[in-house]
């Protein structure tokens, strides 16, 4: 097309050509900080050196932060089935309880947007519901859904559904209204409307929802381990903490946060692959 | 329920059990987290006690003693350990269904942890002073009392809460002249201030003269009621256990660090050593093992009571106790 | 005579809003013939995209009527396609879904004979080739062209075009303009055409309806006196000039009085 034609001349008249001495050396350096994580792994690699002298030279007790050599022999001292067995409940209840309150809070966002009394009514509660800290309801759950994962993954789906529900009911709501008129002029079942148009144009609504939601399912399927659990990273964490087993509690946080991390990351993987058009153009 | 009769229902259960039937469940109901002073639960799993008597036993944490007596009267639980304040107060307030079945700690296990060479060398000396103590301990309900006794208002110290896990290093650093814990926990705070370099002094409550049981098996009264059979069965395996941890106290920290090895053996060693003491005493001496002497239980529920504010009368202690099950042994 | 396909009868909207009653159409009379293109001609907010919407079925006028092949309009109807004013393709769909798009939407599911039909309007648009784009890798004037496939795919008698080349630039505007003549010469419709061009209007129609705002209202109506078949070389007649002229006028003065 003529417009496409015009902007390639003038972006191409407006670059100024770089000298060849100057374009080699930094173009390396771009091109190995491009790779996925290599800045983080960087930093985080700093951080750690940095961490480590500052603990031996100015001789920081252990009880108030420890070494990273202490937390990597922590690491090792539990062993490898232990951990395993830490992270896969926590996973677990974690997975349960977003799985859970993607089915509740999609479903309940469209039911929202079909009606505007239901929105009006359910709102409210919904915020109620949302600042009202689980952990002070936390044992009331405990004590009706009793032992098991339940109890855990309903606190952990009351964390994370609020921000789901809010995004796709605002995503829901964002579909041009001139689809909305195509599709009442071609008298579809409301249905299709929102299979075909609302829900679909919710998806980047719905991920950045599903990017929150997940690193705060990892949050609640700690804090309902700290409420009642005989395993989890959580409770691995509290039990450390509680016999002043310190560098063994940083080695559980590292973990958590490894697993939020990665996640986070298999969300952010899976809108790539399954929706790469709902990802934000930034060419 | 008679003496006898429980006697042959114990007879015929151990008989049943050799006959290999099914084991029968019991959920077993931790105060708190797994640890060294928890280790004759663990002790009657690993040594065999437990299953000799036809028990299979599952133990579930608790997260402080009002989670597991809630966890007990709701029957999620059958039999637990907890403070037996708690449980006066429960069943005073709430009317909870659980009794208590055999008494383990005849001293309370709380304290004052102090520097040596400060400013606190006795519980008088903590006016005007600074100390730090974790939200939710039942320690707090007595500290009134405990300054009272020694003549001191609460207006008279400064008490700040902090995360249990803040309470050391707080000590350590100075940010509070003392801190309340529990003995069981003597270890632990030795180790800590031995890295900063000073000596730590538990000044325990029981020695200015708070007497009162403490820690003890709790049971659901559902469970009481439809298994009284493996009820006492569990009792007297779990008394098994407690002496077999005071004559083997290494065998019975390895008990515990083999089902949660996150503990570590020294540091459940050490908790173990620190509580033992809890449990046999001078008290134990004149009134043997897991005995609830009228005397002491009344005494309790008059601190427990005034430390609440709840009114006397609203509770016999008597009916919070059944001894029977603790004497079929 | 034969049948109108569109009668327009002292049609009148009014919009109760939470500010107050607005009248955006007031006593609009017209006949539209089958296959006649018709543009309206007039200033933003003078009501022309209600009336687009009363003829779709999507609004109810308060009062008045609008016919359609004799009947009264109560709901949409299958024989009117809709091209809005922005291309609003479905992102995550090929160019071809996009025109398949009604089909599946109404119905569910998508014929063969619907797919070959979607390649040929895709062709006459001058879109083959890019069947299996997405809407995001073409330019603005490109996603029209599919906008006004998806809109031909049901073969509608009429065609409400709603300011469709409104948002494109001027040059990529006139390609559009010699297209849809093209395109109409090859199938006929009836076209109602929104616009605020005068240029694209004298071009394009067989009548000019110019209209004035606040409350909408027809000031008045121009035939086109030119010849059809229409082209490149017509923009250049005389002609369409003097009728650019004159339409301008019209809504210039209109504008100062």
């Amino acid at each position: 097309m003529s417009s496409q034609t015009i902007s390639a001349i003038s972006s191409s008249t407006v670059m100024p050509r770089e000298s060849e001495a100057s374009r080699t050396q930094p173009a390396l350096l771009k091109r190995v900080t491009a790779w996925p994580g290599v800045t983080t792994a960087i930093a985080l690699i700093g951080t750690v050196l940095l961490w480590e002298a500052a603990a031996r030279l100015l001789s920081i007790p252990t009880y108030l932060l420890p070494p990273p050599s202490a937390i990597l022999g922590s690491f090792s001292s539990i062993g490898f089935e232990r951990w395993a067995g830490h992270i896969g409940a926590t996973l677990r209840v974690a997975l349960f309880g977003y799985a859970l309150s993607i089915v509740i809070a999609i479903p309940l966002a469209v039911v929202m947007m079909r009606s505007p009394l239901l929105s009006r009514t359910l709102y409210p509660l919904l915020v109620v519901v949302q600042s009202t800290p689980v952990v002070a309801i936390a044992p009331i759950i405990i004590v009706v859904l009793g032992a098991g994962d339940a109890p855990r993954v309903v606190i952990t789906c009351l964390i994370t559904f609020f921000p789901l529900v809010v995004s796709t009911a605002t995503g829901l709501a964002a579909t041009p209204p001139e689809l909305i008129e195509l599709s009442r002029s071609l008298r579809a079942s409301g249905l299709r409307e929102i299979t075909q148009i609302r829900l679909p144009f919710a998806v980047p609504y719905i991920f950045s929802a599903l990017k929150i939601s997940i690193t705060l399912a990892v949050i609640g399927a700690v804090v309902a381990e700290f409420c009642a659990s005989e395993a989890g990273v959580g409770y691995f964490i509290q039990l450390s903490t509680s016999l002043f087993k310190l560098p063994q509690a940083w080695a559980g946080l590292f973990v958590l946060a490894a697993m939020s991390l990665l996640l986070f990351q298999i969300v952010v993987w899976a809108q790539k692959l399954l929706f790469p058009w709902s990802l934000p153009k930034n060419h | 329920m008679s003496r006898n009769k429980l006697a042959l229902y114990a007879f015929a259960a151990t008989l049943s059990a050799g006959a290999a039937s099914a084991a029968d469940k019991v959920i077993f109901q931790l105060d708190w987290l797994p640890g060294g002073d928890k280790a004759p639960i663990y002790v009657c799993i690993q040594e065999g006690f437990c299953s000799q008597a036809g028990l299979e036993v599952e133990i579930a944490s608790g997260r402080g003693s009002t989670d597991a007596i809630s966890r007990l009267a709701a029957a999620s639980s059958d039999v637990g350990v907890s403070d037996i304040g708690a449980l006066m107060a429960a069943r005073a307030n709430e009317g909870v269904k659980v009794t208590a079945v055999m008494s383990l700690f005849n001293k309370g296990p709380h304290a004052f942890y102090v520097a040596k060479g400060g400013s606190i060398t006795s519980v008088a000396d903590v006016k005007g002073k600074t100390i730090a103590t974790s939200p939710f301990t039942s320690s707090n309900v007595y500290l009134p009392l405990v300054l009272k006794d020694a003549g001191i208002d609460m207006a008279d110290i400064k008490l700040i809460k902090a995360d249990p896990g803040a309470l050391g290093p707080m000590l350590m650093t100075g940010n509070a002249d003392g801190i309340i814990a529990w003995m069981t926990d003597l270890t632990r705070y030795s180790n800590q201030g031995k890295e900063a370099g000073k000596e730590i002094v538990a000044l325990p409550w029981s020695a200015a003269g708070l007497e009162l049981y403490s820690a003890s098996l709790i049971a659901s009264d559902k469970f009481l009621a439809e298994r009284p059979q493996v009820a006492a069965r569990f009792v007297a395996a779990y008394r098994k256990s407690v002496e077999f941890a005071k004559e083997n106290p290494q065998k019975a920290a390895a008990a515990v660090t083999a089902t949660v090895p996150e503990l570590g053996s020294e540091d459940v060693e050490g908790s173990l050593k620190d509580t033992l003491p809890l449990i046999f005493n001078e008290v134990t001496e004149k009134d043997g093992l897991g005995v609830f002497e009228a005397a002491r239980l009344a005494e309790t529920w008059r601190r427990v009571s005034e430390a609440q504010d709840i009114d006397p009368a609203k509770l016999d202690p008597e009916t919070i106790v059944n001894r029977t099950f603790a004497a079929t042994e | 005579m034969a049948m109108p396909a569109l009668r327009f009868d002292r049609l009148g909207q009014v919009f109760e809003t939470r500010s107050g009653r607005t009248e955006a159409l007031r006593d609009v009379s017209f006949d539209v013939a089958r296959h006649e293109f018709v543009s309206i001609l007039g200033p933003s907010g003078c009501g022309k995209s209600t009336l687009l919407r009363m003829i779709a079925g999507l609004l109810t006028p308060t009062s008045g009527s609008v016919e359609v092949f004799g009947l009264p309009v109560t709901a949409p109807r299958d024989d009117i396609g809709i091209v809005f004013q922005k291309p609003t393709l479905l992102p995550w769909a090929t160019v071809e879904d996009n025109v398949v798009f009604p089909a599946r939407h109404k119905t569910g599911r998508v014929t063969a004979e619907e797919r070959q039909r979607a390649g040929e309007l895709l062709d006459m648009v001058g879109l083959s080739g890019f069947e299996k784009r997405l809407p995001d890798e073409l330019s603005g004037g490109m996603q029209q062209r599919v906008g006004i496939a998806r809109a031909l795919l049901m073969d509608p008698d009429i065609l409400l075009m709603d300011e469709p080349f409104s948002a494109l630039d001027a040059l990529t505007r006139e390609v559009m303009g010699f297209d849809l003549l093209r395109i109409f010469s090859e199938r006929p419709k009836t076209v109602v055409f929104i616009t605020h061009s005068v240029s694209e209007a004298a071009l394009l129609s067989d009548r000019v309806l110019v209209m004035t705002g606040r409350p909408g209202s027809i000031l008045t109506e121009v035939n086109v006196p030119v010849t059809r078949p229409r082209g490149p070389e017509t923009a250049k007649d005389k002609a369409i000039h003097e009728l650019s002229d004159h339409l301008r006028d019209l809504l210039l003065n209109r504008h100062a009085a």
